[in-house]
């Protein structure tokens, strides 16, 4: 299990916003998580979340980015779940979202999907 | 460099009658030809597929490109140090010659690890020439470069007369090293190449005896069943057994196997001796009379010395009585309170005598325990690496004896895996069952805060690692104790932030129960309804989660409705057999 630090960070790419979030989220801090998500949408260019070093998220970390995802789709904009950690996937799947949501392999393929 | 430089002016074989035959494009002409021959043999040698076609080939190469009468190639057989032509080209066929390291000029090559080069072999005593006096064929020079390998030299690349009748030099000695080396490389290749794949097939061998042998060990019962057994194998494959049957009269058989030596074909004996012993006990024989009964089935068809030591026996479900009789196996403990007594086997081990009598013994239990241990737990290490003993074993069970069964098993195998496991190692025990006390893995009481959320999985992870839980399932189980500790928080708390959660977390035989206590207003169990999930809802699907993860969980208001308790279950089948584990 990765020991990454809890972390959110927004970079902006070329024609994209990428948004690495890292370490366990949960309750504590989820919200700092939706702030950063529907932030980084404001700029109105495609929306990757990065979440290679994720070794943990609970239903609350999930409705940030399900809350992203549809403020997306209402604004036609384009949110993707990028490199996602296989303790992610796990939940993504346990909550039947992991079709639901774009996943992706890297920020790259953002734009290209 | 400098020797082929040499070789490349060709001053020496210069104006020779044979020199002035080879075409002008003679790849010896110059330097960038050797390089150009060293190139593709090394390329050849490379690729090979098929190694000795490749040898083959680059030995004839050999004989064209440095224009001698013969070469051959000898590998050496490390256990007999004996080296055996494997290839040869030339006029007199050696394949198949056989040197001692040492014997001749090609055993010098290899004794002394450095290239020979024998100017004159008239001049030079250690010439083998058995080939020569029976073919008359005249060995006048020649060349042996040993193939060098890191671990030392593998064989011997020969060549032997120049066509042109000129003696070799050191050039000539210096280029056939330079072909031994990707010869050497490429042998040395091909034979990790076929040990790997030997070590691959007789690992799917091994997975595939083992699993066989799994599966004859019999299933644990957790209906109160007075008879227990576990085996953890010293490697891949065990030499031990035991098993437990039913009789239709109420009685419970029990066998313990301990199979000599080790390996595959102990794996397989141990495979026969099983059921051989379990069909021997099926008809509720006497204990003596099964023994006996097996013993001239083995007799009949066990060779090699291999032999079986085995305990059999009966006890009645309430296990106040064992009838047992012991063929060579170690010593029954019984233990009843402070008190050990010991009982030797009343016979030699099965497989050796035909026709052998066997003791039997009856004994009360009075509410003690029978243990049979193979020799792989008296024959544990100590820090000192001397055996324990049957003294060391009856320490450790004196430790655990205020235990209850499933800890006591662990902690007994725990011990003896941290002390020295040098054989496999099978314990079946025998008591009055029980009623199963929960064991409690964790007790953690936080404050209902989300920043208690990151300990309390902590907790829960290690608990669940400590069991063996299989991670994904692992991973589930937090993340439902998280879900419902994060909804207190949110939900039943609310704004307060000054009460706890208490976390518990029990095990009882195969069923995990958690249990979160708090003391927030009681919560409406018509709010705790799992809403679908797969939907694009943002919150709302913790309870949801915890409904997927867990078999049924509960939330009730604690006496006097001074909060609430929630109990969610999980049957963990697999890890109950993690005693039986390698």
């Amino acid at each position: 299990m990765s020991v990454s630090p809890n972390g959110v960070a927004a970079e902006r790419g070329d024609g994209y916003v990428l948004v690495r979030l890292s370490g366990e989220v949960d309750l504590s801090w989820s919200q700092e998580v939706r702030r950063a998500v529907l932030d980084a949408l404001a700029a109105g260019t495609p929306v990757g979340v990065e979440l290679s070093a994720v070794s943990y998220i609970d239903s609350s970390g999930i409705a940030a980015l399900v809350e992203g995802f549809q403020q997306a789709r209402q604004n036609g904009g384009r949110f993707a779940l990028v490199a996602v950690s296989d303790a992610v996937r796990a939940v993504l799947e346990l909550a039947r979202l992991d079709r639901v949501f774009l996943l992706v392999p890297s920020a790259e393929a953002l734009l290209a999907a | 460099m400098k020797a082929l430089r040499a070789r490349s002016a060709g001053a020496r074989t210069a104006g020779h009658a044979r020199a002035a035959q080879r075409p002008a494009t003679d790849p010896r002409a110059g330097e960038a030809g050797t390089l150009a021959f060293l190139a593709e043999l090394s390329q050849a040698l490379a690729v090979s597929l098929d190694l000795r076609q490749t040898l083959s080939e680059t030995v004839t190469r050999v004989v064209d490109f440095m224009q001698v009468e013969a070469a051959s190639l000898f590998l050496l057989d490390p256990a007999t140090l004996v080296l055996d032509c494997r290839i040869c080209i030339g006029p007199v066929d050696i394949t198949g010659v056989r040197l001692a390291v040492g014997q001749g000029i090609v055993g010098s090559a290899v004794a002394e690890n450095a290239t020979q080069l024998v100017v004159d072999a008239a001049d030079d005593p250690r010439v083998w020439r058995a080939a020569d006096d029976s073919t008359g064929f005249v060995t006048h020079s020649l060349v042996c470069a040993p193939l060098r390998t890191a671990a030392g030299p593998i064989g011997v690349l020969e060549i032997v007369n120049r066509r042109d009748g000129t003696p070799f030099s050191a050039a000539d000695a210096e280029l056939l090293e330079l072909v031994a080396a990707p010869a050497a490389l490429a042998i040395n290749s091909a034979r990790m190449a076929a040990s790997l794949l030997e070590q691959q097939r007789l690992k799917r061998e091994f997975d595939l005896a083992r699993r066989l042998q799994k599966s004859l060990l019999p299933h644990r019962r957790r209906d109160g069943f007075p008879v227990i057994g576990v085996n953890r194998p010293a490697h891949e494959i065990s030499g031990d057994f035991y098993d437990h049957f039913e009789l239709a009269d109420g009685r419970i058989g029990f066998v313990v196997g301990d199979i000599s030596g080790k390996g595959l074909d102990a794996a397989l004996l141990m495979v026969r001796a099983a059921s051989l012993l379990r069909w021997a006990g099926k008809d509720g024989i006497e204990p003596a009379a099964w023994l006996s009964r097996a013993n001239d089935e083995l007799c009949e068809t066990t060779q090699d010395g291999r032999f079986v030591c085995a305990l059999v026996g009966y006890c009645d479900r309430a296990a106040t009585r064992v009838r047992f009789a012991g063929a060579g196996f170690p010593p029954v403990i019984v233990q009843r309170g402070d008190a050990f007594d010991e009982y030797p086997s009343g016979g030699p081990p099965l497989g050796i005598l035909p026709g052998v009598a066997f003791e039997q013994r009856e004994l009360a239990l009075a509410g003690g325990t029978f243990y049979a241990f193979s020799d792989g737990a008296t024959d544990v290490r100590d820090a000192q690496g001397r055996p324990i003993g049957n003294a060391g074993v009856r320490a450790l069970i004196a430790r655990h004896a205020k235990e209850s069964l499933e800890p006591r098993l662990r902690s007994l195998l725990a011990d003896l895996k941290q002390l020295r496991l040098v054989d496999d190692t099978t314990l079946l025990l025998v008591e009055a069952p029980r009623a199963e006390q929960p064991e409690r893995l964790v007790d953690l009481r936080v404050p209902a805060r989300a920043e208690s959320l990151r300990e309390l999985r902590g907790a829960v992870r290690a608990a669940l690692d400590a069991l063996g839980v299989e991670p994904r399932l692992r991973d589930k189980l937090v993340l439902a104790v998280d879900e419902a500790c994060a909804n207190i928080i949110r939900h039943g708390y609310g704004q307060s932030c000054d009460g706890d959660i208490e976390l518990c977390l029990a095990r009882n035989g195969t069923t995990l129960a958690f249990e979160l206590r708090d003391t927030a207003p009681c919560a409406d169990p018509a709010a705790l309804r799992p809403k679908p999930l797969g939907e694009m809802r943002c919150g709302g699907f913790g309870i949801a989660l915890i409904d997927e993860v867990m078999d049924d969980w509960r939330v009730e208001p604690l006496a006097g409705r001074r909060g609430n308790r929630l109990v969610m279950h999980k049957r963990i089948e697999d890890i109950a057999g993690e005693a039986n584990e390698a």
